[in-house]
């Protein structure tokens, strides 16, 4: 295990896992001088590792501290084991360019908008990325007298891995001691309490359970309580007999042989906290973008100084890499790719809310799907803050980095963990989707400012638990980057008037009946139910169109407020949502898109004359 | 101060709705509410005609049927609470504490002596027939798609795709046909339409749209709107021969495969359900395994015809407005079994001594051209009757005379056998 010392950090000072003893940072080329024999053995490694893998089409160069791997293979599997075998050598990162024969690499989505609203503009922080890092990177730095602009090229916030995912927050047992995961990890699950509090989004702690298959597992139970302690996981985990399991959870599969709980880890709605923390950011100052995509960058004396976005070119005191499964390619255009990224879907089922009485906590067996080969921790079984049980996720590698589809194979796989719990039926799913981790080949998050460029701060390869981490990313990102404006003699202070409270819709079916009552006697809009699933009023639609992070289409609608996320899958609501979208976004029903883009939900009036119409 | 009712009806589609006309014909308070804003519930957008065959002996649209059974409700002392919502309901005093919300009380309390149930039904989604591929816009149910031409006045596609043959996949269809757009096809899962015959005719047939059976749809393309899907014949099974695998472009999928009656506020209440009909267990009374709740219309069956729903709704507001008010003596609660070529029969149970004359509801578990129902007691037949061409996808109803029930003797047994093979 290598710890390098960074020259941007003191030790101690950042706190980075609230134990100091794992603190894990990064050194850069100039302090690797009196290291050249040492990269000649670790590349010698990196060639061994991937013969050994019968991987000898791989050509291997080191460039600055990074191993390069190029070559032509067969199969998608052989450039990722490729990728895995060069990792953990001692390099910084492995940048994996193996071509794969009949696989084309995949082009980023962009934003149809073509406008020049950020022409001209300049901001000290620019945060690149509308996920749940990108959004607590910019609930921080709002904290600061200084100008934000968020970027997110795709219609909403949380559209890819941070609105794709099971929402729990990890306890934190699951990364090894000593990495960047296992530290933001423990420490991120810690904030959410506050922020939730702070922020109005729903956040429950059911605790997990890990339920042992043989009987042998129990043996691990020292083990796990070893690893809890050094990742610092919070509350009294411990070990479960079969019989404690079952009085916990009645209904859970016999098969189980006892199991290890870990009280600490909860579950939360990942894209209202995404939102949440991004309506907060905007409250406080910082400015979002959607459909604003980062296309070029200029590049001048280790510097940043020119974004070009598809609305115009723009200039920046610092830019924070949290492009999420795009990091590598962002990290290339400011010319310090140093890694790459590759993506791994997951697939989720949700359950009816009727299962909701099933299962108590989140349950995962281990063996069921996970295998240490596919680098996921398993998947289980997961009560969300809502009420409804999910499903998942799988793990597969796959090329497409914005491929969201489901299939039918991999979806079996995944029911394959209903048998967790004897009442779960393949019946009772009302809804899947699948998301795309970013991965790097080393596993471990890239939280650091660049060593080549000066005004460029990373926050990549996050995948689980990102997550729970994000609080705590949020804020050594946002230190980072204030730290990066000044040394660049910008007068960073902090804000007077920051308000750490956001004022969340309010979720009418959660109200006491009195609570109820006054706020429809006030408003009505708040007592006629539009959602009869989730029953969601006419009033909170209305509410997520005038947030300060406004929803402007149908899903950002049912990511706010849940209108059309129940059972009917919107069968009921969907005709009544876009006319209230219609009506209070003053635009013509036909222009409401289910996801922005061309995705439009009806294409014109009936009788309409449509001869002059495009497309079909 | 909460009001008190003797019926409260939830609900006011065509179940609904003669619910609370038959309830208030026997001199109950009724209370009929409805989470929309107007009375007819689905039967607002069925512009299409041939309603009201049986009940009024006229071929009616949609709007019409509901209209006349609006006026029916509105002549009588009725109060209808619109686009109020129930949120929950507790048994109290030997009724029940309903809690409402709407715009204009907010949040209040209603007694009610009884209840029936006249939710109606939703559509099997997408999602609940595991489609898989992308997820663009332009997947509706077909229900979806007929609100968005027929009250809302717009089209959801051009080029469409039809997956299931229920009878308003094939009524979209035809309208879809005669709004101007393109129907590629409908493609049935199964070896049979499930959907009427007089649909197949006249949505289908007449305007030369295919129908392609054991066919279905296993992949959707396209990334913001829907650019097309992919079609699989399956095998025996329904299993996808991916072999015959096509790819049809479209803008729309239509999706009619299947309903399900909505039952969710029953759940608390652990009121007894049919796994076959996804609606309650009930008896000859369509009362539920809970005292004082009646169930009827699609929420306790999916039905074929308007009808039949407004039957039974009429059924159960008359038996929820008797309710608490007569003693009826009570000798036994037995179970109807069903034998041969039955797939489900309404009412599942009988509560005995029992007289009057009750329709028996029953589907076929397979096409049968001549069949026989037969009704019987240990060896004593009750009732027998000959029957031709049934079919799963068309409902069948049989009077039958309590009176001939003997309420000691063994537990009566519907079946339907193949006529060829009983002799009588």
């Amino acid at each position: 295990m290598f710890f390098y010392i960074d020259r941007w950090y003191k030790p101690g000072y950042y706190n980075l896992s609230g134990n100091t003893t794992s603190l894990v940072v990064n050194v850069y080329q100039e302090d690797f001088i009196s290291m050249k024999g040492q990269m000649k053995r670790q590349l010698r490694a990196v060639r061994r590792s991937l013969r050994n893998k019968k991987l000898k089409f791989v050509q291997v160069v080191q460039k600055g501290n990074s191993v390069h791997l190029s070559g032509t293979a067969d199969r998608w599997e052989q450039k990722v084991n490729a990728g895995f075998a060069a990792a953990h050598k001692g390099f910084k990162g492995v940048v994996n360019d193996i071509d794969v024969r009949g696989v084309v690499d995949t082009e980023m989505r962009l934003p149809a908008v073509q406008d020049s609203l950020l022409e001209g503009r300049s901001f000290d922080a620019v945060i690149v990325g509308g996920g749940v890092i990108g959004c607590a990177v910019a609930r921080e730095l709002s904290r600061q007298n200084i100008t934000i602009a968020l970027l997110e090229k795709e219609s909403d916030l949380a559209m890819q891995a941070s609105g794709r995912n099971d929402g729990m927050i990890h306890p934190g047992f699951a990364a090894s001691p000593g990495t960047l995961k296992a530290s933001y990890n423990v420490r991120g699950n810690r904030m959410y309490t506050k922020l939730a509090e702070e922020l109005g989004f729903e956040l429950k702690r059911p605790g997990s359970i890990i339920l042992f298959k043989s009987p042998l597992m129990n043996l691990l139970k020292p083990i796990f309580r070893r690893r809890c302690r050094k990742n610092g996981v919070d509350g009294n985990y411990r070990g479960l007999s079969a019989e404690e399991v079952r009085k916990m959870e009645p209904y859970v599969t016999e098969s189980q042989k006892g199991g290890f709980f870990l009280p600490s880890a909860g579950i939360v709605s990942p894209f209202r906290v995404t939102i949440a923390l991004a309506e907060n950011a905007a409250q406080n100052g910082a400015e979002i973008f959607l459909n604003t995509a980062v296309t070029s960058m200029d590049v001048k004396n280790g510097r940043i100084s020119r974004i070009q976005t598809n609305r115009g070119s723009l200039q920046c005191g610092v830019l924070i890499n949290a492009a999420g499964i795009w990091g590598d390619k962002l990290s290339e255009m400011a010319g310090d790719r140093f890694f790459s990224l590759h993506g791994r879907k997951g697939t989720d089922a949700i359950l009816d809310i009727e299962c909701s009485f099933y299962q108590n906590h989140i349950l995962g067996m281990p063996s069921i799907l996970g295998s240490k080969k596919n680098h996921s921790k398993g998947g289980g079984l997961v009560p969300c803050v809502e009420g409804n049980i999910l499903i998942g996720p799988t793990s597969e590698e796959v090329p497409g980095r914005e491929d969201y589809s489901t299939d039918s194979e991999n979806f079996r796989k995944l029911l394959g963990q209903l048998s967790i719990n004897q009442e779960l039926k393949p019946v009772h799913i009302i809804n899947y989707y699948s998301g795309v981790r970013a991965a790097s080949w080393e596993e471990d998050f890239i939280i650091e400012p660049s060593g080549k460029i000066s005004n460029l701060i990373l926050a990549a390869a996050i995948q689980s638990p990102g997550l729970a981490s994000a609080p705590a990313i949020g804020e050594d990102v946002a230190r980072m980057a204030v730290e990066s404006l000044r040394v660049a003699g910008v007068k960073v202070i902090k804000k007077k008037n920051f308000n750490p409270r956001r004022k969340a819709i309010p979720a009418v079916k959660d109200l006491s009946p009195e609570e109820r009552s006054a706020l429809i006697r006030k408003d009505p809009a708040y007592g006629e139910i539009l959602c009869r699933c989730e029953e969601v009023s006419r009033g909170e639609i209305r509410d997520a169109l005038v947030s300060s992070v406004p929803a402007s289409t149908v899903d950002g609608i049912k990511r706010r407020v849940r209108a059309g996320a129940g059972r009917c899958h919107g069968g009921f609501c969907l005709s009544r949502v876009i006319m209230v979208m219609a009506e209070e976004l003053g635009i013509p029903i036909t222009n409401i898109t289910r996801k922005g883009g061309s995705s439009r939900i009806l294409l014109h009036e009936t009788k309409e004359n449509v001869s002059d119409e495009t497309g079909i | 101060m909460k009001q008190e009712y003797d019926v409260v009806v939830i609900g006011a589609g065509p179940a609904g709705l003669a619910a609370a006309v038959a309830a208030s014909d026997k001199g109950a308070t009724v209370c009929l509410a409805e989470r929309e804003e107007r009375m007819g519930g689905i039967l607002k957008q069925c512009i299409h005609d041939g309603f009201g065959l049986i009940r009024f002996k006229e071929k009616l649209t949609g709007p019409e049927y509901a209209w006349r059974y609006e006026n029916m409700v509105k002549e009588r002392p009725v109060d209808f609470l619109s686009r109020t919502f129930l949120t929950t309901m507790k048994p109290e005093n030997g009724g029940f504490d309903l809690s409402f919300v709407n715009p204009e009380k907010g949040v209040f309390s209603v007694y009610a002596g009884s209840l029936v149930m006249a939710m109606g039904c939703r559509e099997r989604t997408d999602r609940q027939i595991f489609l898989h591929g992308e997820r663009p816009s332009g997947i509706f149910t077909a229900g979806q798609a007929q609100d968005f031409i027929n009250l809302k006045g717009y089209m959801p596609g051009h080029k469409c795709v039809i997956l299931g043959s229920g009878d308003i996949g094939l009524i979209m269809a035809r309208r879809l046909t005669l709004e101007g757009a393109e129907v590629q096809g409908v493609y049935e899962i199964g070896s049979e339409p499930s959907g009427l015959t007089r649909n197949i005719v006249q949505c289908l047939e007449d305007y030369n749209i295919p129908l392609q059976l054991e066919t279905t749809v296993t992949e959707i393309h396209g990334y913001d709107r829907l650019e097309g899907v992919t079609i699989c014949r399956v095998d025996k099974n329904k299993i996808p021969r991916r072999e015959t695998a096509v790819r049809i472009d479209c803008d729309c999928l239509i999706l009619s495969v299947g309903l399900i009656p909505e039952n969710d506020i029953l759940k608390p209440l652990s009121v007894k359900m049919d796994p076959v009909t996804k609606g309650p267990v009930v008896d000859q009374n369509l009362e539920t395994s809970f005292p004082g709740i009646f169930s009827c219309g699609n929420a306790l069956h999916v039905n074929d015809l308007v009808d039949y729903v407004s039957e039974s709704g009429h059924l159960a507001g008359e038996r929820a407005a008797l309710y608490g008010k007569k003693k009826i003596q009570v000798k036994r609660r037995i179970t109807l079994n069903t034998a041969g070529n039955i797939q489900y029969a309404v009412p599942q149970n009988l509560t005995l001594p029992a007289k009057g004359t009750v329709p028996l509801f029953f589907r076929p578990l397979r096409s049968m051209g001549k069949g026989v129902a037969i009704l019987k007691q240990g060896e004593r037949i009750i009732l027998k009757k000959n029957l031709n061409w049934l079919k799963p996808s068309e409902m069948n109803r049989l009077p039958i005379d309590l009176s001939l029930i003997d309420p000691d003797g063994m537990t009566p047994v519907f079946s339907l056998e193949n006529r060829e093979g009983v002799h009588a």
